[in-house]
């Protein structure tokens, strides 16, 4: 009797040890295939291999293809992915320049300069744009992987302040506006001017009344933003003091590489941050939420300002929120930093070189570049109805209405992403862009773009030398901590910062700023000298 | 047969306690003899010596990742193998932020330790000397049921309790404090006593199951001798239950100096906040950020080891002093 109970046992408790080591590898399909490349993609994404795009682009190049998949948990859990066994490309690889240089040059990943004559939309590509050939490079000059162009204009200012229309004029209606602030019902429009202290009095009420009508006047959350995000985060509000902040919190002005925490205004704002902190207008969440839950908790209504660049997908009730510009300094200026996102992304795609037949690979990735291919990857296969097509000059027009799906969950489902090449000529000739996106670009000009701080631009893609790369590897690390660890803990501390901890700050962490300043500024000098030759030419 | 049997007893016997060899027998033959007879029992440490042999001595080897330029594929030892000497210790050491980890360290798991090593003895000891055998078993189930939660599932509890719009701030809110309530998980001097005694709170009943044991096997005739000279029963404790217990309290205590500086990592970061990064960075969060995220391998290697070499000293350390003061040892 007792035997078969100890069998099943011992199996069940064999399974249990079996099993997690099944799931962290990748599952080959049975079967021969041209390639197997292993892309990065959550669960909620299509599977690939039966994306009407990826059918069409292997009945076209004949080839097979198969692709096999890591959520981005497994994918950043795998110390080593370049070294599981039969994959021959890795998709959405996300390598940093460092990591790009060391496997290169020890030949794990192959230089895909050498194979450009398989390659010829990418090879023109890098002809008739030498920026993005110059992006794409090495320390030693080669090119490691496949980029991915998507030339916007958004990403440079991912913030636009939003603020609740209703309950502002639920303010007036009750005559409970503060008399410091003259509006009527007419200013409640896109576009709204105010200055810091108008804003400030304003949201003052939010957080006093109870403006959801609710019954409680400590839900609402006068102004809310994601901390450290890319999109969406405070450094708008601490521009406004008149300092081009941005995520980094390091940007170039005039040509020249600056540090904005060592800025006088920036101290300014911290300060100022630490008081709206005390008087409850910024939560403690908004350091601590990730960007999912920052949209979780719009939609119960219960923001009454936020960042964000579209206001359609925090909020549920998005016509109840209008516009403010960037707000107004004390001396009547409004200012707004610059973003380091880039455009031309590297390491999107990499080649093993284990890849027993790269040209015929890279080919089938070439095609990538081609704007139909980039279009649909970027959006969704047409036949999946991601697109129009415009009968006039065939132009690809995106679909918007997917029914009860928004046009947010279509894309997330349907569009893979990665290596596309979508520039300014495939905007006006091949691919219109999204209408949201049309709308954002529309905003910025009108609301964003003119408060520029003057001479600020991000940070471009720049080419280190191999030892610029390791010092800023080492530098960035323990100075971005820092600089998240002084400014968190200034803005939520119980009283105000005090001007010898800020400079005690700048202090300690004084040999990483000026290395970090050095290393982009002498590559920052690098690529204006090869922009001035390359005009000249 | 029967009386063979019991000569060779005998001389067994003899031998352990004289610890000579009887009958002109060298030492080596009789350790033969000896192996041969009862070296089957040996079997049962096998897997043990395996497992630690497969786990701990065999990946030893990866340490000298710390004296490489390592990126995984590379062979630890062979032809592409990029050494660079003290490099990555150079690294570490030069960190500015490398003295705050070393404090952060040390101070979390001393205080950890202080608190967390007396309170399962005397845990043990009063559970011990409860009258009702009933009570004594709820409360001890009562006491280590909290040792099963997983550690995510508990840093959540705390989180509810004690984080951004939690209970406590909840309370503190409507109370009339603070608009933003206490923010304790965001507050670098609230990090080591949240830490503390949540890890404190799960573990000290399980930890007291080994002193109870101990407590078990201490003769009850003992106990009734000290009734009979009039101990009370806390007397009775210090008397008779302590000194009993005595070589298991010193033995957990070396092995737990020597374990000092590791105190769970995994906790640490899930509890990490950017408000309280003052006091929760420590060295192997920083071989988690440094090494694994930022892909530092050797660097994250070096760290590593520095930690180790540090608990090897204090474990050498705790050791001899034991020796020295209590007669009691590892070796």
């Amino acid at each position: 009797m007792k035997k078969p109970i100890i069998i099943i046992v011992a199996v069940v408790v064999w399974i249990a040890c079996v099993i997690p080591f099944a799931m962290g590898t990748v599952k080959v399909s049975e079967g021969d295939h041209d390639f197997v490349v292993l892309a990065v993609k959550e669960d909620v994404v299509k599977d690939y291999n039966t994306m009407p795009v990826f059918e069409k682009l292997a009945d076209e190049t004949g080839l097979d293809v198969y692709w096999t998949f890591n959520t981005s948990m497994q994918y950043s859990n795998n110390p080593d992915p370049v070294g599981i066994n039969g994959i021959d490309a890795i998709y959405h690889s996300g390598f940093s320049n460092l990591k790009l240089y060391d496997y290169g040059r020890r030949g794990r990943i192959i230089a895909i300069d050498e194979y450009l004559d398989s390659m010829p939309k990418f090879k023109e590509i890098l002809k008739a744009r030498p920026d993005i050939a110059e992006a794409l490079k090495s320390p030693d000059g080669h090119i490691y992987s496949l980029p991915r162009v998507e030339e916007m204009g958004l990403k440079a200012y991912p913030n636009i302040l939003f603020i609740n229309k209703t309950w502002i004029e639920k303010l007036i209606d009750n005559g409970q506006m503060p008399s410091s602030v003259k509006l009527s019902k007419k200013d409640l429009t896109d576009g709204l001017d105010l200055s810091r202290d108008e804003f400030k009095a304003i949201i003052q009420k939010f957080n006093e009344l109870d403006m959801d009508g609710d019954g409680s006047t400590t839900n609402e959350v006068p102004l809310a933003f994601v901390s450290g995000n890319w999109q969406g985060n405070e450094s708008d509000f601490i521009a406004s003091f008149g300092v081009p902040e941005n995520k980094e919190h390091k940007t170039i002005v005039n040509d020249k590489v600056v540090f904005t925490i060592e800025d006088e205004n920036w101290f300014r704002a911290i300060s100022e941050m630490n008081e709206w902190f005390r008087e409850g207008l910024i939560r403690s969440t908004s350091f601590t939420q990730s960007q999912d839950s920052f949209l979780a908790n719009g939609q119960d209504g219960r923001y009454g300002a936020f960042y964000w660049w579209e206001k359609e997908t925090v909020v549920a009730n998005p016509d109840d929120y209008i516009i403010v510009q960037p707000l107004k300094d004390d001396d009547g200026n409004r200012y707004v930093g610059v973003s380091n996102e880039l455009e031309i992304e590297k390491g999107e795609c990499v080649i093993l070189s284990t890849c027993e037949d790269p040209e015929e690979l890279l080919g089938y990735f070439d095609k990538f570049f081609e704007p139909d291919y980039s279009a649909q990857l970027n959006y969704g296969s047409i036949e999946s109805g991601a697109f129009l097509r415009e009968e006039v000059d065939d132009k690809l027009i995106p679909n918007d209405d997917h029914g009860e799906q928004s046009a947010d969950d279509f894309r997330m489902k349907n569009a893979p992403y990665g290596v596309v090449y979508l520039t300014k000529d495939e905007w006006a000739n091949h691919v219109q862009m999204e209408s949201r996106a049309v709308l954002r670009l529309e905003r910025l000009k009108l609301y964003v773009k003119p408060h520029s701080y003057e001479g600020a631009r991000g940070i471009p893609n720049l080419n280190y030398t191999e030892q610029e790369l390791k010092d800023l590897n080492v530098h960035e690390s323990s100075l971005g901590n820092n600089i998240t660890k002084w400014m968190t803990n200034a803005i939520i501390g119980s009283s105000a910062p005090t001007r010898e901890s800020w400079q005690s700050f700048l202090s300690q962490n004084k040999t990483a700023i000026e290395q970090i300043k050095a290393i982009n500024q002498a590559a920052y000098d690098r690529y204006l000298k090869a922009l001035q030759a390359e005009e000249s030419q | 047969m029967r009386k063979r049997k019991a000569d060779v007893n005998a001389t067994e016997i003899e031998t352990e306690a004289t610890g000579l060899p009887l009958n002109n027998k060298s030492r080596w033959e009789s350790w033969k003899d000896n192996f041969k007879r009862r070296g089957w029992i040996l079997l049962f440490i096998l897997p043990a010596v395996i497992y630690i042999l497969i786990f701990c001595y065999i990946p030893m080897y990866g340490i000298l990742v710390a004296f490489q330029n390592y990126i995984p594929g590379d062979p630890i030892i062979g032809e592409g193998t990029q050494w660079v000497g003290w490099e990555n210790f150079k690294t570490f050491f030069s960190n500015p932020n490398f003295l705050t980890y070393f404090k952060n360290t040390f101070l979390l798991c001393i205080l950890g330790f202080i608190v967390g090593f007396p309170l399962p003895i005397i845990v043990a000891l009063l559970l011990n000397s409860l009258r009702s055998k009933k009570a004594k078993k709820g409360l001890q189930i009562l006491y280590y049921a909290p040792h099963f939660i997983s550690l995510v599932v508990m840093v959540g509890m705390l989180e509810l309790i004690f984080g951004s719009d939690g209970l406590i701030d909840q309370l503190s809110i409507q109370a009339g404090g603070d608009v933003n309530g206490l923010q304790l998980f965001l507050k670098p001097e609230a990090f080591r006593p949240l830490f503390i005694f949540s890890g404190n709170w799960q573990d000290f009943g399980w930890s007291a199951i080994i002193y109870l044991a101990a407590l078990s096997g201490v003769d009850p005739s003992l106990h009734e001798a000290a009734k009979v000279d009039g101990a009370s029963r806390f007397k009775r404790i210090f008397s008779v239950d302590l000194p009993a217990i005595a070589p298991t309290i010193v033995m957990l205590m070396i092995l737990s100096v020597g374990n000092l500086m590791n105190c769970g990592y995994e906790k640490v970061l899930l509890m990490q906040t950017p408000g309280n990064l003052e006091t929760s960075e420590i060295l192997s969060t920083y071989v988690y950020t440094f090494g694994l995220l930022r892909e530092q391998y050797g660097v994250g290697t070096a760290a590593g080891l520095f930690n180790s070499v540090i608990n090897v000293v204090l474990l050498v350390i705790a050791n001899f002093t034991s020796k020295k003061l209590a007669n009691q040892s590892m070796w």
